[in-house]
């Protein structure tokens, strides 16, 4: 069984009675293992107001096949450079959700807490900067913008490019909502 | 050959069928594909920004392809907008 889960969870075909789509619970059964003394997790939702606007929901588009690609490559690459055991989980919704709903997690499991806490933070940073996934807000006067974003068009920065350089991760020159 | 670039995120206003299809010499790269779409699109959806094309990259279902890539034989490609997930 692989030590990497990945998966795009499409709102349109998950049932509104099921308990949650994007499950907090399921991630931390995957992370967890006798070997394993510390996990985190990062849950993303959705929230009422972005860049001063009230916000109604959310539409999430994804390019699938080469969204699991990336989840897959950057769990890899989070492996590497933990450089022991690890297991990494990544779920991000597509579709349209409401406020409050669960739009992405990352958890990590490691043997101690300081790998699995820069595995989850690499791993949701590197998410929201290459996986092919785009934002289109919905707001309360019946308006949508897609979310400013970050160009695919050059190689990954260098500052993404390590585990222990995460404070880095957002240094570069447009502002993010999140 | 026929191109068939599949459309995502804010390019998708673009074409509501959700692709566009364009004839692209055999041997060509990624960069005249774009300066193609580029001209495809001032032409039929003017008000997608040029700039938005510039920042947009080209991929296959495996990978990002850069300028300097050729088309894959397939004809098959996906325009990516600057990304917005989490």
């Amino acid at each position: 069984m692989s030590d990497i889960y990945t998966a795009v969870v499409d709102m349109s075909t998950t049932s509104p009675d099921s308990a949650t789509p994007l499950d907090p619970a399921a991630a931390l059964a995957f992370v967890s293992d006798p070997r394993f003394g510390g996990i985190d997790m990062f849950v993303g939702k959705v929230r009422e107001h972005n860049l001063g606007r009230l916000v109604t929901g959310i539409s999430y588009d994804l390019f699938e096949p080469l969204a699991l690609r990336t989840f897959q490559a950057i769990g890899e690459r989070a492996r590497s450079q933990i450089g022991g055991p690890m297991k990494l989980y990544i779920a991000h919704a597509k579709g349209d959700l409401r406020i409050g709903d669960v739009a992405v997690i990352v958890a990590a499991g490691t043997p101690h807490r300081d790998e699995a806490f820069r595995a989850c933070r690499f791993a949701i940073e590197a998410v929201k900067h290459e996986a092919p996934i785009w934002k289109q807000e919905h707001y309360i006067d019946g308006d949508s913008a897609w979310s400013e974003g970050c160009s695919l068009c050059e190689e990954p920065r260098d500052a993404e490019g390590t585990v222990a350089k995460h404070e880095n991760a957002e240094g570069h020159s447009h502002t993010h909502g999140h | 050959m026929k191109v068939r670039i599949t459309l995502f995120g804010a390019l998708r206003d673009a074409d509501t069928r959700g692709f566009i299809e364009l004839e692209a010499p055999d041997a060509c790269t990624i960069g005249t594909l774009r300066d193609l779409l580029r001209d495809h699109l001032r032409e039929n959806a003017p008000h997608i920004s040029v700039n938005l094309v510039q920042r947009c990259a080209f991929a296959s279902d495996d990978e990002i392809l850069h300028n300097h890539r050729t088309l894959p034989e397939s004809g098959q490609l996906a325009i990516l907008p600057p990304v917005s997930g989490g």
